[in-house]
């Protein structure tokens, strides 16, 4: 087992994370970025509705919150950066509907707070004017305020672009590490892994869902937090058309979350059904998958069960009820030094680039030398996507490289050089292929292009067909080889 | 560009290879074939059990050897293939865009089309089983692909959801191939595939068919462990308290199949809501003039049999339409579902020509009385959803229904469910 | 379109057996019918009575199935090809249905290096069944198109 010695140690490659090792990635400073998993990006932030979250769609951003600062802190970034990275950012617009004028004063307070804070204006639309905007609205719907400058991402998308970009920069990313236990020495934590060790004098713990159990390690968990899981449905792309813009339904009852989101890929989500429930736990469940379809009915009567292709579960850490249902944690712990946590239940991935940014003072604050680093580059280029380019685009394309010209995904379009491109990047495994360049995402979820792209993967990675993963140790796609089990049993 | 392409037709399984041999045999010059996949065949290859050809070579044939019959044929009339090329957009004017390694990114405009692209299969996701995401999820066609076309074994210890027939084919193949089948669960009280693959494939082997259950819990995080399997009431909901544990490393989606239909749409074609194929007229021509359709494309067929013969007709049209620019529109009458009739292909008929009606009941049930209209009736000893109904209708017959705009068929049960 | 009626009757051949003292059931596979057909038995194992069946092909079917089950055996075997790893075989006739597993072990051992046609011969009298097993399509050799 190797010995590592790091100047910084940041657990976790999810968004927060990762957006954290490529901010540090500016200045000459050791970073090393560590994840359990084979991948970047496959905690929370996977079971993400990848909204750009402005702030003023509820009164519980209150400015004097910590994350409400973040968040603001990183709303005029988050585009920018988007572009550096290339990845898609899409402003989609939003409308907060009511289904009861009674409420119509709630949306009134929410317009004129936004107002008064400086953050733009919001118009009200009776529904005759939202039906001609969004047609396939429920009749209930008595009226709405439109959010101009709501925007939606990937968010896994973006955080494997922040790590790549990171790593390009001189960050040491190793994947499939886990931190098991932490020492505390007088000016370095000791850090074990089941790679090994680590040797670090500062810790950014950014380990999501499991962010209490990594400060509880050292003594370093001042704060509480309930983890409330989300459930969000996956539409089939013939229903994309249902909704233009992001539509959400002003919360009825307390924790109702109930949106439809256009991803930007273009096909819907909906959700976010929200239950109190154990961690770890992230199976889908019938009866919240038929409260959430109930509820997005609500908005688009016209979504029924059988438009549903996916479904997936993630974990909402909510700090502790004094503080606010909807605060965060980014700071140094009070008890222990040089150890920083780094927590943020929602708008994590929206309020990424302001925590990023806020870590780094702390450090900078804490004494912690960071000079430019003069090889900085923070533009990094996307996967093409065949599916959106021009017909003269994917000419020049297949040109350059023929494998473009080989669809291997028949519902997505993808094709066989971004599949062979995305291995390039860091995917190793089923899914990191599918997070990266989307095949097998679409209605078929796989079918067709699961074993082609398992082929790819074997070929491209040196491996046995047999040894490829969905997603990571102990997932194998296909562990046996045909007649393997007849030579056994013989 | 080289010469016109009279006839194109998109898909070389069962039904493209039928329909490019009977545009050839009716006197199209230029017949080509685009295909997706490294080979021809569409689902022929993978299927290398028999049970094919038992009507149309009256001979008891695998898929591959089916296959083979019709790619010979295809061969020595000089029909063309492009390979791993894959046809992403078709319009109403009829102008295809492919794709592929050699000639890149191409616009084709030929005669008249074919469609042939098959059908796929309903993923998981769709159902919505409530539970965790693992590895060892696999609808059966492709977990038929990987193991007797790429040579891999996704586990040793399955439960198949679903009794359609790749479902059953796919139980007895593992169970040959050495792993255990615990279980195939059917949520319907009858089983959705063939009566011999039935007994063929479950009885033969003992494997258990759980009818009137459903999965209602995938487990698992990494790799699948179990399913909860339970028994659902009349509305299909599972009822508390029959819930089962059943281990296995790995579970087969055999949910059913769906028309292929994302260039139809692309083209404007008219979708029957029922079949999840084209609105074709007798001449399987679907509702824009010059593109034609045959095979699962344009309804889920249980025998490729049916697959080739329909493909012929579309391509034997296909080859007039583009011979003389255009062909009569046998669209004169419309047929109607009626009680207990799933749905009736094609969906309009001419009144004038002998016609094959294919058609499927909803519910299972003895003595069943087939009416078309007053012009026919037929009786049969039983009628189940899984296999279609064949009924030749003869010109005569039609004469007295030619002033009609629409034909009901009915298909009562006198001998109950 | 083509004749059909006839063959519809070829596509028999099995059975499910439930012991119930010296009776038997038998679903036939003739037709959609699937008819349950019941087959007493004497002591010495003759038929006594058939019920059931619809029509004759069945009754013959259901005493083949008593008598002696046959099935014809598909199943594929290794090549030495990356690229067509598995070369799709037939049994030449119907075999006994106790003989499926033990040729299926066979069918494990075999490893094609050759080229080989449909209908060439890849293994004789497999299991003493007097059955061959024969490709069911065509394979090139390794290396050559799949
Ligand atoms: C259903 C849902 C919808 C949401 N929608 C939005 C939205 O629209 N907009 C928005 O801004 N926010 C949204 N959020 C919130 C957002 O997803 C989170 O705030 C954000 O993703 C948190 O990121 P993270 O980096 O803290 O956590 P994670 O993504 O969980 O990253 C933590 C990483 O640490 C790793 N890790 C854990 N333990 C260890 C260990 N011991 N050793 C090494 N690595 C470890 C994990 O594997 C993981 O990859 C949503 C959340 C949910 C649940
Ligand atoms: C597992 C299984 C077992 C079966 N068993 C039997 C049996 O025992 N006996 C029997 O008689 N019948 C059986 N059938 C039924 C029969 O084999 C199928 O109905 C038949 O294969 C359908 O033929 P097809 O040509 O319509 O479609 P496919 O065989 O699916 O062919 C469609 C082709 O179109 C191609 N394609 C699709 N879209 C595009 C595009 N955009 N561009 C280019 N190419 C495209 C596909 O790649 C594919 O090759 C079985 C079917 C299955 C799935
Ligand atoms: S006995 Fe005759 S009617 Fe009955 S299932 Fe067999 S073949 Fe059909």
């Amino acid at each position: 087992m190797s010995k590592i010695e790091t100047e910084v140690l940041i657990i976790g490659a999810g968004v927060l994370g990762a957006a954290t090792a490529r901010e540090l990635s500016r200045y000459k400073v050791d970073v090393t970025l560590v994840e359990k998993e084979v991948d970047v990006g496959w905690g929370i932030t996977k079971a993400n509705v990848g909204v750009v979250c402005q702030g003023r769609d509820t009164l519980e951003f209150r400015p004097e919150y910590h994350r409400t600062k973040l968040l603001w802190k990183a709303l005029p970034l988050m585009e920018p950066l988007c572009k550096e990275l290339d990845v898609p950012f899409k402003r989609v617009g939003a409308y907060l509907m009511i289904r009861n004028l009674a409420r119509k004063d709630k949306l009134d307070k929410l317009a004129k707070r936004t107002e008064s804070l400086g953050l733009g204006t919001d118009t009200y639309l009776p529904y005759s004017e939202l039906k001609k905007r969004e047609p396939f609205i429920s009749r209930d719907i008595k009226g709405g305020l439109y959010d101009h400058a709501i925007a939606v991402v990937h968010p896994v998308c973006l955080t494997q672009a922040l790590a790549e970009n990171a790593v390009q920069n001189g960050v040491n990313l190793m994947l499939e590490t886990e931190v098991e236990e932490i020492q505390t020495g007088d000016s370095y934590f000791s850090v074990r892994t089941n790679q090994g060790e680590i040797k670090t004098r500062y810790i950014i713990n950014a380990a999501g869902e499991w962010v209490d159990k990594i400060a509880a390690m050292v003594n370093a968990d001042d704060f509480v937090l309930f983890p409330i899981k989300g459930y969000v449905g996956v539409l089939d792309r013939d229903c994309s058309e249902l909704a233009k813009s992001l539509l959400a339904i002003l919360p009825e009852e307390p924790g109702d979350m109930n949106i439809v989101v256009p991803t930007v890929e273009g096909n819907l989500l909906f959700g976010i059904q929200l239950q109190i429930n154990r961690r770890h736990d992230h199976s889908t469940t019938e009866h919240m998958a038929r409260k959430a379809l109930e509820n997005v009915r609500k908005i688009i009567p016209e979504i029924s069960e059988k438009d549903i292709i996916n479904s997936f579960c993630g974990y909402l850490m909510f700090r502790n009820f004094e503080i606010g249902w909807h605060e965060c944690e980014v700071a140094m712990s009070s008890r222990v030094s040089r150890f920083v946590n780094m927590t943020i239940g929602y708008p994590g991935v929206s309020a990424s680039p302001g925590a990023a940014l806020e870590v780094v003072e702390i450090l900078r604050n804490d004494g912690l030398r960071l000079d430019p680093n003069p090889k900085f580059n923070p533009y990094r280029k996307g996967i093409p996507d065949f599916s959106v380019l021009s017909e003269k685009e994917r000419k020049a394309l297949i040109k350059k490289d023929p494998k473009f010209g080989h669809l291997v995904c028949r519902c997505e379009m993808v094709t066989e050089g971004e599949i062979t491109e995305a291995i390039k990047r860091g995917a190793t495994t089923l899914d990191g292929v599918k997070f990266r360049v989307r095949p097998g995402t679409g209605r078929c979820q796989g079918g067709f292009c699961g074993p082609r792209v398992t082929r790819i993967l074997a070929r491209e990675l040196g491996i046995p067909e047999t040894e490829v993963t969905k997603a990571g140790k102990g997932s194998a796609v296909v562990p046996l080889r045909t007649k393997q089990l007849l030579e056994e049993g013989n | 560009m080289v010469s016109k392409v009279d006839v194109a037709v998109i898909g070389a399984g069962p039904a493209g290879l039928a329909a490019a041999i009977s545009a050839r045999e009716r006197g199209a010059e230029r017949v080509i074939i685009i295909e997706r996949a490294e080979r021809l065949g569409g689902l022929l290859p993978q299927c290398v059990h028999n049970g094919f050809g038992l009507l149309y070579f009256e001979k008891d044939m695998t898929g591959p050897e089916y296959e083979k019959a019709f790619v010979d044929k295809a061969n020595s009339l000089k029909v063309e293939f492009m390979l791993e090329t894959m046809v992403i957009d078709l319009n109403e004017e009829g102008m295809l865009t492919v794709v592929n390694r050699q000639q890149g990114y191409k616009k084709i405009k030929p005669g008249a089309i074919v469609l042939a692209m098959g059908c796929r299969e309903r993923p998981r996701g769709a159902l919505g089983i409530p539970g965790e995401r693992p590895a060892g999820i696999f609808t059966a066609g492709t977990c038929q692909r990987f193991v007797n076309v790429e040579g891999f074994m996704p586990g040793s210890r399955y439960v198949v959801l679903g009794s359609g027939d790749i479902g059953m084919i796919m139980a007895r193949r593992l169970t040959l191939e050495g792993a255990k089948v615990e279980a195939v669960v059917e949520i319907m009280p009858w089983p959705g595939g063939l009566i011999r693959n039935e007994v063929q494939c479950l009885h033969d082997f003992g494997i258990r068919l759980l009818l009137e259950h459903t999965i209602t819990f995938i487990h698992g995080k990494r790799r699948i462990k179990g399913v909860t399997v339970a028994k659902v009431d009349r509305d299909l909901r599972p009822i508390k308290g029959t819930e089962r544990f059943f281990p296995c490393d790995c579970l087969l989606i055999s949910a059913g199949l769906i028309p292929e239909n994302e260039l139809s749409k692309k083209a404007g074609i008219e979708l029957d809501l029922v079949t999840g194929g084209p609105v074709v007229d007798q001449n399987r021509q679907t509702s824009v003039p010059g593109i034609f359709a045959g095979g699962n494309v344009v309804q889920v067929h249980d025998l490729v049999d049916w697959v080739s013969w329909e493909a012929e007709l579309a391509g034997a049209a296909a080859a007039s339409y583009a011979d003389k620019g255009k062909i009569k529109r046998a669209d004169q009458i419309r047929m109607v579902a009626g009680e207990n009739i799933k749905y009736v292909v094609p969906q309009y008929i001419s009144g004038k020509d002998d016609v094959t009606l294919h058609l499927r009941v909803s519910r299972p049930g003895l003595r069943a009385n087939l009416k078309v209209g007053n012009i026919l009736s037929k009786r049969f000893r039983s009628v189940r959803p899984s296999e279609m109904i064949i009924l030749d209708i003869k010109a005569e017959k039609l004469r007295d229904a030619r002033t009609l705009k629409e034909l009901v068929v009915d298909c009562k049960l006198e001998g109950g469910d | 379109m083509r004749e059909r009626s006839k063959s519809l009757w070829l596509i028999a051949s099995s059975r499910e057996v439930i012991k119930v003292s010296r009776r038997e059931i038998v679903i036939c596979i003739g037709c959609p019918m699937g008819c349950r057909v019941t087959v007493t038995l004497g002591k010495d194992g003759s038929v006594t009575t058939l019920k059931g069946a619809e029509c004759r092909q069945g009754q013959k079917y259901v005493l083949n199935e008593l008598k002696n089950p046959l099935r014809t055996l598909t199943a594929t075997v290794r090549t030495v090809d990356e690229d067509f790893p598995l070369l799709p075989v037939r049994s030449s006739r119907p075999v006994p249905k106790t003989l499926l597993q033990p040729i299926m072990r066979e069918t494990a051992r075999i490893r094609i290096k050759t080229p080989v046609q449909a209908g060439d011969v890849v293994a004789r009298n497999v299991q003493g069944s007097k059955a061959d097993l024969l490709a069911t399509t065509d394979w090139s050799g390794p290396g050559g198109e799949g």
